[in-house]
């Protein structure tokens, strides 16, 4: 329980300080996606049960919508659903060392903008979203997934840190993160 | 394959927390524009935490301008003072143009107020005593323009003649030079006499008692050495000097500062007729007028 609320205040941190950094920087494009990187090590954890990360991931989602401006709710549903699909794959696949953190904050980021943008196409007219508007921004996903790339790994150490300095794991640092058996 | 009653538990949870977004967006699809209470609370207690965060983005940033971005604003200064480099040259251009600008009005205000033929020439030289007094000015007009003799003017007043005339230049005799001799006349009293040059920056002139003159007059060219037009100014009587018998001595400052002289005119109508031999081997006639003393 105390695992899912430290993933959710990180998150809710994160999602300011990306805000904040990119007002400074003048970014807007090129911002990563902190939160998929937190699902991605929540679904990859074998500490966290699948419903406290579900919640978690709900959560981060509802506070992305808040702060996004997207429509309440979409941005939860997208955050569950990719968390699912995580949790699935992370019993077929493990993660270990820089380059496959890296990568599964890719695939993460990716697989997050792709459902929320089925989302957003599927429930676009009871949500008042013009549907070209949404194809146009795929234009730019390459970007975001991009970014979640070049910050996953350190996020994921710094995360693997502040868990074991609160006594939430006690993982060895090198042991590759899956579920399965 | 019987389920197992923790799996149904775990499959109706995940149910059961899917349907929280589900019911968000059904909310959000009755009122897109509008927030719940439970919004309004979430985000009155993220408030203090991303306005901490927002402070310490700004520290950063400003941090960033003052010492990493520092280098930026280095190249920009760089850049602004060559282009002030630039435009100060421009400006002292300028400025030296101007000047140039207001010398050839004068000199072309000159020249509507003389009419004979006149042909402008540039100071090239100066010969300066050892007091720095100019004793001699050369300008850019040789033989092929130029006789001794000829009248040589500025916008200020009356310069000289022009003493030896060489290929490419020329050089003018003060009418300070004690070889100078002028017909003039003075501008009130219309006294007549000739000035000679008397020393570095002086001239005299001798006239009769007869005339009240008074310090300050002005001189003028009289004409009629048929050398210099009539009227031009030449000087300023400062001093008299009564002489035994029936004349005085006047000291003339000249009105022109030799120093300053940039552009002259020299006068052509009263130029001496061309050498009738035609080849300009022997010595050049010389200007009608007073002659230099010998």
């Amino acid at each position: 329980m105390l695992r899912a609320f430290v993933y959710l205040v990180l998150g809710w941190v994160l999602i300011a300080v990306v805000g904040g950094l990119a007002d400074v920087l003048s970014l807007t494009i090129m911002l990563p996606a902190t939160s998929a990187v937190i699902l991605t090590h929540a679904a990859f954890s074998a500490g966290t049960s699948i419903h406290l990360g579900l919640a978690v991931a709900i959560a981060l989602g509802y506070l992305e919508d808040l702060h996004q401006g997207a429509p309440i709710g979409t941005l939860a549903l997208s955050h569950a659903l990719t968390f699912l699909l995580l949790r699935w794959a992370s019993g077929r696949f493990a993660i270990t060392g820089w380059i496959l953190r890296a990568a599964a904050g890719l695939v993460s980021a990716s697989l997050l903008d792709a459902v929320t943008l089925a989302v957003l196409v599927v429930l676009a007219d009871p949500l008042g979203v013009p549907r070209d508007a949404l194809l146009g921004a795929t234009a730019v996903l390459h970007w975001h997934a991009l970014a979640t790339l070049l910050v996953a790994p350190p996020l994921w150490s710094g995360i693997d840190r502040l868990l074991l300095a609160l006594r939430l794991d006690d993982r060895p640092p090198q042991q590759a993160y899956w579920t399965g058996k | 394959m019987a389920l197992s009653l923790r799996s149904i538990r775990n499959g109706a949870l995940i149910v059961v927390l899917l349907g929280i977004p589900v019911l968000l967006l059904r909310s959000t699809a009755q009122d897109p524009h509008g927030m719940s209470g439970f919004d309004r609370a979430v985000r009155r207690i993220g408030a203090p935490l991303e306005a901490a965060i927002s402070y310490s983005m700004g520290m950063l940033g400003a941090f960033f301008e003052r010492w990493v971005l520092q280098a930026r604003l280095q190249d920009t200064n760089e850049r602004l003072v060559g282009e002030n480099r630039e435009l100060r040259q421009r400006l002292r251009e300028l400025v030296h143009l101007q000047e140039e600008n207001q010398q050839l009005r004068r000199a072309l205000q000159m020249r509507e107020k003389v009419h004979e033929d006149m042909i402008p020439a540039e100071r090239v030289g100066v010969d300066q005593s050892p007091f720095f007094r100019v004793v001699n000015i050369r300008i850019d007009r040789g033989r092929e323009y130029a006789r001794p003799g000829m009248a040589v003017l500025s916008p200020d007043g009356v310069v000289g003649r022009i003493d030896k005339a060489l290929d490419d230049y020329s050089d003018v005799l003060l009418i300070t030079d004690p070889r100078s001799k002028i017909a003039v006349e003075l501008a009130r009293t219309k006294a007549q006499g000739i000035l000679e040059g008397y020393t570095e920056d002086s001239c005299t002139m001798e006239v009769s008692k007869d005339y009240d003159v008074e310090e300050g007059e002005l001189v003028l060219t009289s004409g009629v050495d048929e050398l210099f037009p009539k009227g031009h100014p030449v000087g300023q009587v400062v001093e008299i000097e009564q002489l035994v018998g029936d004349q005085q001595r006047l000291h003339v400052v000249p009105a022109v500062r030799f120093d300053r002289i940039d552009v002259v005119w020299v006068v052509l109508a009263n130029a001496p007729r061309p050498d009738p031999r035609g080849e300009g081997e022997g010595p050049l006639s010389q200007a009608r007028g007073l002659g230099p003393v010998k």
